[in-house]
């Protein structure tokens, strides 16, 4: 559903989420990233960041600092445990408007059963605990979707609430390398003036 | 290139990172949306941004956090290791058009993780004031006394 901007009871619409704090969304499952953590998706990632250090360019320097191959930077735990956009047999675009949206997101909240349905999304806050690096090869994903905390607030872009999420990284292996946790701002945007 | 590994004997309180300057054109948010995969439209879209409420498209937490990385790594070398990052939380967009500053500073040398322990005080700026964080980078250092 869309949250009705002018509806009194916006807050109450969130009811449902707050009711849900300590929930586990994944029911424990693990959720994979769409793809090995590989050297060139390594490079792409640094070229935007002009980030220039061997342990990622580098195997040779990377096994001279004890690790089997050139290891991915510790903030790409974010991009490397996304689902894929795509998957064959499913249609992505369907429509030719110019801002047009994917009919499928994984960062954009669309799978949240509970709460109003809103269209913005943002990250707000994020904390992370890194147990050690991950290397070219591995192939990571996130374990549990713990919902920490639901606070529905009014900010300058809209009406919505924030939300907190608990989730454990790990490896295709089982292996815990990292934990994460994620605050977001979901909300309908201010209906802005022409 | 981050070839150089700092010692943690080396490492005075208050000592400052040298700063970061990320000079924000659309080229690099379409660049880091297509690296790190949040392809959300507020990171390449003028248009869709604005209607969510932001001035402009912005700078993705991913291309954010590794802004913290980079200049945490470029300070440390290859032989330090990243253990935990607090604090990283989003005050203000890091607009396009925009340039964001990453700084840093050492808050701690001496902290109950053990030795070789440094927490690093790090934050974003640009041109409307502090815009994410300050957080902390935990980080760990080589001692000068066990290397070989």
């Amino acid at each position: 559903m869309t949250v009705n901007q002018d509806a009194g009871d916006w807050r109450s619409a969130w009811q449902p989420v707050i009711d849900a704090v300590g929930r586990d969304f994944s029911d424990g499952a693990v959720t994979l990233g769409a793809d090995r953590v590989e050297r060139g998706a390594i490079r792409r990632y640094l070229e935007p960041l002009e980030l220039d250090c061997p342990l990622h360019t580098d195997p040779r320097a990377a096994r001279d600092h004890g690790f089997a191959d050139v290891t991915m930077p510790y903030t790409g735990v974010i991009a490397w445990t996304l689902p894929p956009m795509w998957q064959p047999g499913r249609s992505l675009f369907g429509s030719a408007d110019r801002d047009a949206q994917p009919e499928h997101s994984p960062i954009n909240n669309q799978d949240m059963p509970l709460g109003p349905r809103t269209t913005g999304f943002f990250a707000t806050d994020v904390e992370f605990d890194f147990l050690r690096p991950v290397t070219a090869g591995e192939r990571v994903g996130r374990r549990g979707r713990r919902l920490v905390s639901c606070s529905p607030k009014e900010t300058s872009v809209g009406r919505g609430a924030f939300l907190t999420w608990e989730s454990d990284i790990v490896t295709d292996t089982g292996e815990v390398v990292a934990r994460i946790r994620t605050g977001t701002y979901a909300y309908e945007p201010r209906e802005r003036p022409e | 290139m981050t070839a150089v590994s700092r010692f943690f004997e080396d490492v005075k309180t208050d000592e400052e990172l040298p700063p970061v300057a990320y000079p924000l054109p659309v080229y690099r948010l379409v660049m880091a949306a297509g690296a790190n995969r949040d392809f959300n439209s507020i990171h390449h879209n003028t248009d869709y941004a604005r209607a969510t409420g932001a001035p402009e498209m912005y700078a993705n937490t991913s291309l954010l956090l590794g802004m913290w990385e980079r200049l945490v790594r470029d300070w440390m070398g290859p032989a330090g290791t990243i253990t935990a990052i607090r604090g990283f939380r989003m005050r203000a967009f890091n607009t396009v058009g925009d340039t964001t500053w990453v700084r840093g500073r050492v808050l701690s040398t001496e902290t109950d993780a053990g030795p070789g322990t440094v927490d690093i005080e790090v934050y974003c700026e640009n041109s409307a004031g502090v815009t994410v964080g300050p957080g902390t980078v935990r980080v760990t250092l080589p001692l000068r006394e066990a290397a070989p």
